[in-house]
């Protein structure tokens, strides 16, 4: 029954879209003869445009030793100015329009975002396509902006999450560059300011057309903005570069690994299966992703008797990682007596059997998938907002479209499937187990 | 480049919402009746609340600090009469929604957003957690050791910024209700009992201390609905508060040094100041504010400055009031309001050979921008910035309705956004830097440095000998012969003035 109300809401909400889509918006994709993809999303909203450059590079293209953290640093650079605008005239630029600009780096991708008044659109394109086509910084600011991120890795590492990811991924990765983290290795972030001449063939290998996707969601006229995307990209020449990434071997016995955090953290027990890379349409991914939520929510029965009635643990959670290689199904917590961890660990192994042995309530599976429809309804409350929502399924497939096979497939899961795929995925021979202690506390 | 002018159709917009807002505000203040701030939009497919409780961390009991936040968590996070917490999560999860409180030093607000067609469920879960909260026992004890955790493992080891900041406000407000933070401190937390928490919510959480926000796709119905279901609560107004009185600035420099291990320096400093939304000083120091340091800004001066031109750290930013989260907000957050605000610097971490020249350099630049004043071009330039970038802070109901209450909390005859659009444009250089000379005090400051070796950093500022920065890449002449300059100024910080405090001793009573 609950299922059904989540259909009946999708539809009204879908009014202005295509008929069946999940994207309540009218859209228009159009793809450049340079391979450029550009998304335009139309929204009622007056005034404000999200502008959003996705290059599908991250720390997944790290695959040369020495160069980890290498797409993050250079998300940093993007900044630093071309031969016609110097970085002190960009920032002036966008001083003067009040946009809402920043960047991130992740596994998969390099985000560019800025929000402004529509007015400013033009200026916008030209200033964007300007710098992604003729980027130029001297070696001096190079060095400079090596050492901000230095900054930036110095402010992270005091926390103890920060210290678990670095190590746990470390673990549970032997050769894909999901080993390290997006901020890369120490070794490699100290040695960044070396690597200037790394830095040039590192703008000219990735940040090229064909590996880039420009999102223009908010008050817009599709043709204006179309032609606009269409003459200030025009020139820019496709690239040819495609890295060789390093195969994942299937995993064949447990690891483990251990932090001795320096300060004070209650203790970390995180546990991580190798899981495939995300495809829209494929039913295992789907049901992991139910799985976690499932079986290591804050409606599971786990979660209910570590963190409510027993109070052993502050917080657990189960999560798919979404990449476009296989990653991992973490769970994660945080448990308030290392003396307690192998009992938390056995009761976590406890949930994976019942995941195997019993199928889910019928109810429970609808309550879960009308979560996650209107979970993705509810963030698009803002033309930010909506832009930012559509980020990473452009990240994964390039484009909007698989967002309707991607809620196609959640849909057709079914209570068998998920004991399938927790029976396939959740064994010890492929799992991680990280644990995390204040230095000297035995886990 | 073509340079196009600002647009006017911003101000059209900020002055159709202030009308939205003030035109259906209901109720006048009354001993015994809520007050509401209704922002009404039939075609939404939100339905918003806000609801504001008039109490904060600056009205917990002696002792007894961090009071507020558990009560506020009991109801956020803990059981009603109705239903266990247990089968709260159950029945929000199909809705995708949930909602929360907030705790800061004056205002506690219960905020939830949900799908219209969820509207009748979801506001029978938020009404029952604000007037018949279960104060369940194991809910108090999960909500109580997680606070005391958050002190005593997050907030003292996780992030030295955060840290440094609170230290900061800890410091500037010394032995006022303003100098704990909102979790409190540990002895006293952990001394906490349920009944305490039943005598903070039956003083404050009174149907003449709320203030009920609706923002979205509400219905009349709902308001009526809210009025009979508040008499709940109990009658009457909250005892009466009143903020600390501001400060006087004759303190010189006093400098707090946290010290633990650690690979690099964050470093905070500020005073308070007597300007606030509700007086015109904050119109006009929000211009050159911007200008040396607009939060997660890189156009800003120190950011330039001390990131851009010297590599070093990640970011330095000012602020007039306080910005909540800053460590992940990069728009300010709402109901985070206070009647006492402090002017303060944050100097990411720096390498620890570079601290004493990084609070030389920011001090002094500081100290030149109070002096000189702005000059006539780059008031202009941050005047347009932030005509433009404030119609960022307000883009959903929600936040439109966050900023509502705040102006509530104000008691500003108009929005704070529509004023930020008048004052800021009206605002002329002499009244500027009229303002930054009698509102902002660089001889009175408090500096919080989190630091490792606090004896060498404590012998350093006295000595007050010049502390070379220290550069991994090559410097062009012109920065180095600044540097010179950065590495003399002279800070004159007595001995008594610096108080070194071991990390795990803060926040412990």
């Amino acid at each position: 029954m609950k299922h059904a109300v989540v259909l009946g809401l999708l539809l009204a909400l879908a009014a202005t879209a295509a008929a069946g889509s999940v994207l309540p918006y009218a859209h228009r994709t159009e793809v450049l003869p340079n391979g450029l993809t550009c998304i335009l999303v139309k929204l009622d909203n007056p005034d404000l445009v999200a502008y959003i450059t996705i290059v599908r590079t991250g720390s997944r293209d790290e695959v040369e030793p020495g160069h980890t953290g290498f797409a993050h640093f250079f998300e940093h650079m993007m900044f630093r100015g071309t031969p016609t605008c110097s970085a002190e005239e960009y920032n002036r630029i966008h001083t003067e329009m009040g946009a809402d600009d920043n960047a991130f780096t992740g596994e998969d991708l390099t985000c560019y975002h800025l929000i402004f008044s529509k007015l400013y659109l033009e200026q916008v394109v030209a200033t964007e396509a300007d710098r992604f086509m003729h980027l130029a910084y001297a070696e001096p600011a190079f060095q400079k902006e090596a050492l901000a991120v230095l900054g930036e890795y110095n402010k992270d590492c005091v926390s103890p999450w920060f210290q678990m990811e670095e190590k746990f991924l470390a673990t549970a990765f032997q050769a894909h560059t999901y080993r390290h983290t997006v901020m890369g290795f120490l070794k490699d972030v100290e040695d960044m300011p070396n690597q200037y001449a790394y830095s040039r063939q590192f703008f000219d290998r990735f940040y090229r057309p064909n590996n880039c996707v420009v999102l223009v969601v908010g008050d817009i006229d599709y043709d204006a903005t179309l032609a606009l995307l269409r003459k200030y990209y025009a020139d820019w020449q496709p690239g040819t570069y495609k890295p060789t990434y390093p195969a994942e071997p299937p995993q064949t016995a447990e690891r483990t690994c251990h932090v001795d955090y320096a300060g004070a953290s209650l203790p970390m027990l995180w546990i991580g299966y190798q899981a495939p890379a995300f495809d829209p349409a494929n039913k295992d991914f789907a049901a992991l992703t139910l799985l976690a939520r499932l079986a290591f929510g804050e409606t599971s029965s786990i979660y209910r008797e570590l963190v409510l009635e027993r109070r052993t643990v502050e917080s657990i959670e189960g999560n798919l990682e979404s990449h476009r290689d296989p990653h991992l199904f973490t769970i994660s917590g945080r448990v308030k007596r290392a003396e307690d961890l192998p009992a938390v660990q056995a009761r976590i192994e406890q949930a994976i059997a019942e995941a195997v042995a019993q199928p889910v309530d019928p109810e429970r599976l609808a309550a879960m998938k009308s979560n996650l429809k209107y979970d993705f309804l509810m963030r698009l409350d803002s033309t930010g907002g909506t832009a930012f929502r559509l980020i990473r399924i452009i990240q994964l497939t390039g484009g909007v479209e698989a967002l309707d096979t991607w809620y196609a497939t959640l849909d057709g899961v079914t209570a068998a499937d998920i004991q399938d795929v927790a029976r396939k995925y959740l064994v010890r021979e492929r799992r991680t187990v990280g644990t995390l202690t204040s230095a000297g506390v035995e886990p | 480049m073509t340079r196009i002018l600002a647009p006017s159709r911003f101000a059209a917009l900020a002055a159709l919402c202030v009308l939205a807002v003030t035109g259906v505000a209901h109720g006048a203040p009354a001993e015994d009746a809520p007050q509401f701030v209704l922002m009404p939009n039939p075609e939404s497919p939100f339905v918003t609340f806000r609801i504001w409780i008039r109490a904060g961390s600056a009205n917990d009991p002696a002792g007894q600090e961090g009071l507020a936040q558990l009560t506020g968590s009991l109801i956020g996070r803990g059981g009603t009469r109705a239903l266990a917490y247990e089968a709260i999560l159950q029945r929000l999860f199909p809705m995708a929604a949930g909602y929360s409180v907030s705790v800061d030093r004056e205002m506690t607000v219960l905020e939830g957003t949900v799908h219209r067609d969820y509207r009748d469920a979801f506001y029978a879960l938020i009404r029952d957690a604000l007037t018949a909260p279960a104060f369940d026992p194991g809910d108090f004890e999960r909500l109580r050791t997680d606070q005391a955790n958050y002190l005593e493992n997050n907030l003292r080891y996780s992030d030295d910024e955060e840290l440094g900041k609170a230290v900061l406000h800890w410091a500037a407000f010394q032995g006022t209700s303003y100098a704990h933070p909102e979790a409190g401190l540990v002895r006293s937390v952990k001394a906490l009992t349920l009944d305490d928490v039943k005598a903070f919510h039956a003083t404050w959480y009174r149907r003449g201390n709320i203030v009920v926000g609706l923002a979205g796709a509400f219905g009349d119905d709902l308001v009526e609905r809210l009025k009979a279901d508040l008499a709940a609560l109990p009658a009457g107004a909250a005892p009466a508060f009143t903020p600390p009185a501001p400060t006087k600035k004759t303190r010189g420099l006093r400098v707090f040094i946290v010290e633990k291990e650690t690979r690099a320096t964050a470093i905070s400093f500020g005073h308070p100041i007597a300007v606030t939304r509700a007086d015109d000083d904050f119109y006009r120091l929000m211009i050159p504010n911007s200008w040396l340091g607009e939060h997660r800004t890189s156009s800003s001066h120190l950011y330039q400055v001390m990131r851009e031109a010297r590599g070093m750290n990640y970011g330095d930013y000012s602020y007039i009031e306080w910005f909540a989260g800053s460590q992940w907000n990069e728009i300010p957050p709402q109901n985070h309001a206070r009647h006492r605000q402090m002017f303060e610097v944050w100097i990411r971490p720096v390498m620890n050979a570079n601290r004493h020249f990084a609070l030389r350099q920011a001090m002094r630049e500081l100290t030149m921008l109070v002096d000189n004043g702005m000059m006539p071009e780059t008031l202009e330039l941050t005047r347009n910035f932030l005509l433009n970038f404030s119609h960022h802070y307000a883009t959903t109901e929600s936040a439109r309705l966050g900023y509502a209450i705040d102006d509530r909390f104000y008691g500003l005859p108009e929005s704070h956004l529509a004023r930020i659009q008048e004052r800021v444009k009206a605002a002329t250089l002499e009244e500027v830097n009229a303002a930054l000379r009698r509102d902002i005090d660089p001889a009175n400051m408090d500096i919080v440095f989190v630091t490792n070796d606090a004896a060498g950093l404590k012998a350093a500022l006295v000595g007050d000998a010049p502390s070379p920065i220290h550069y991994d890449a090559p410097t062009p002449e012109s920065i180095l012969a600044e540097d010179r300059i950065i590495q003399a100024y002279s800070l004159k910080i007595a001995p008594d003035a610096i108080r070194v405090i071991p990390v795990a001793e803060v926040f412990e009573r």
